[in-house]
């Protein structure tokens, strides 16, 4: 293999993985006011966080199993929806994650 | 929509059954969100081609599902033979593999008056294991290095898919021997017979076969051959398939049950009892281990298979046909 593959190989790997972390983040914060799929989906991608669907929803999926989340189907532009927010112990652990997050960023960048 | 419901139904066969329903539900919802904000971009509805660019664009139904399913599984044995996103179609294609030999051999002892006990199943249901494993292992290295083809495309959206060229060039290459064995075997008996064509020879039943187990293999070639510069006619691999593996069966069946020996002693041969004894043993050999009940069960199978890729065809052969009927009629 050669060494520009084998480098951007590795780069896209520690992205994902960096990536992996502020996504869930980025998706609680979005999720203290409900919203469907399609819409958070679209909301992150305004926000410079793009996701696919195929990433985002086994994530709401896995984030709702973990009692992060509750979801709810209702009907809106007669069309049936799944609505998400976040649930109390959702609510509890980002204000957490946030800290956490905020305490990082800000060693990181007394580090660097 | 009918591109679309066949997208998810084809997702939809590789998810965890409990959540399926609701995964679905939801993932459709979405794509119909996303193919709306398409359609008022163009201001019309898109046709077959654009919203199949889309799905290919959305990713193949196994790979889509993958990344719903949370126990991962694959094969490994201390390097990953099948990853995860093969193992649920390597799991499902050897519960049927091995549904279909034990029934098989099952009904073929019964019939044969053979002794139904498990060393009749070992090596069968052995062979099925390594040949689906080594398949799927190749496959899972090809795919790991080309991630993004499609490898399962489901049968309702395989008339959008055209044929790749290098399975055209493999078909070719893998077939062209074979009718090559074929058109030498009357001069070189030796090819099937090896050294026992010192001492014997193909029977007369042969000629009645010959010819369209020949035409069998130019019509697979041939389509091989088309395929490889008309690689839209999609339709061609299922119908041929169909046709070779539907005419197959009866000839396989004339062959294997209704016909006499395959091999007798040659002209001229001394000592004609003691070969008769190996004529015999080849006819067998012949019979039942390379022909065998096995390649006539397996075209019968197949013919089923691609009678199945063959409706999603005639489906949109009628909706065109309906189409064209309905705009002379207008």
């Amino acid at each position: 293999m050669a060494p520009g593959n084998s480098n951007h190989d590795l780069f896209e790997n520690l992205r994902l993985e960096l990536r992996r972390g502020s996504l869930i983040l980025a998706v609680m914060a979005s999720l203290q006011t409900e919203q469907y799929g399609y819409t958070l989906r679209k909301a992150l991608t305004d926000h410079g966080m793009p996701i696919d669907e195929g990433t985002l929803y086994p994530l709401l999926r896995r984030l709702e199993t973990q009692g992060l989340l509750v979801s709810e189907w209702r009907e809106e532009d007669k069309r049936n929806k799944r609505f998400y927010r976040l649930s109390e112990d959702g609510k509890a652990i980002f204000k957490q994650l946030l800290a956490e997050w905020q305490s990082m960023n800000s060693s990181l960048n007394g580090i660097l | 929509m009918e591109i679309l419901d066949s997208y998810l139904r084809a997702v939809k066969r590789y998810l965890p059954r409990a959540q399926s329903n609701d995964i679905i539900k939801e993932l459709s919802e979405d794509l119909r969100a996303q193919l709306d904000e398409k359609q008022a971009a163009t201001g019309r509805p898109l046709n077959d081609e654009e919203m199949m660019a889309f799905f290919k664009l959305h990713g193949d139904p196994m790979t889509v599902a993958r990344r719903y399913r949370q126990d991962n599984r694959s094969l490994s044995l201390g390097w990953e033979l099948i990853g995860p996103e093969l193992f649920p179609m390597y799991l499902i294609l050897l519960t049927v593999n091995l549904t279909i030999t034990i029934a098989a051999v099952t009904i073929i002892s019964l019939i044969m008056h053979a002794p139904l006990n498990v060393d009749a199943f070992i090596v069968p249901v052995l062979a099925q294991i390594i040949c689906l494993t080594v398949v799927f292992t190749l496959l899972n290295l090809v795919r790991r290095k080309y991630p993004q083809p499609w490898y399962y495309p489901p049968a309702e959206l395989a008339p959008m898919l055209p044929v790749s060229r290098w399975y055209s060039i493999a078909g070719l290459v893998m077939w062209t021997p074979v009718i090559a064995w074929w058109l030498a075997l009357p001069h070189f008996p030796q090819l099937i017979l090896g050294s026992s064509a010192a001492h014997l020879k193909l029977a007369p039943t042969w000629h009645r076969f010959y010819v369209p187990i020949l035409l069998l293999l130019v019509a697979s070639v041939a389509q091989r051959v088309i395929s490889l510069f008309r690689p839209n006619w999609t339709w061609l691999i299922p119908v041929t398939r169909l046709v070779i593996n539907g005419a197959g069966v009866p000839i396989l069946y004339g062959l294997m049950f209704k016909s006499g020996a395959l091999v007798v002693v040659a002209d001229g041969v001394q000592n004609a009892a003691q070969y008769q004894h190996l004529a015999e043993n080849v006819n067998g050999t012949l019979r039942w281990g390379i022909l065998g009940p096995w390649l006539w069960f397996y075209m019968g199978i197949s013919a089923i298979i691609y009678g199945y890729y063959c409706i999603p065809h005639l489906r949109r052969l009628i909706r065109r046909t309906r189409g064209q009927a309905l705009s002379a009629v207008v």
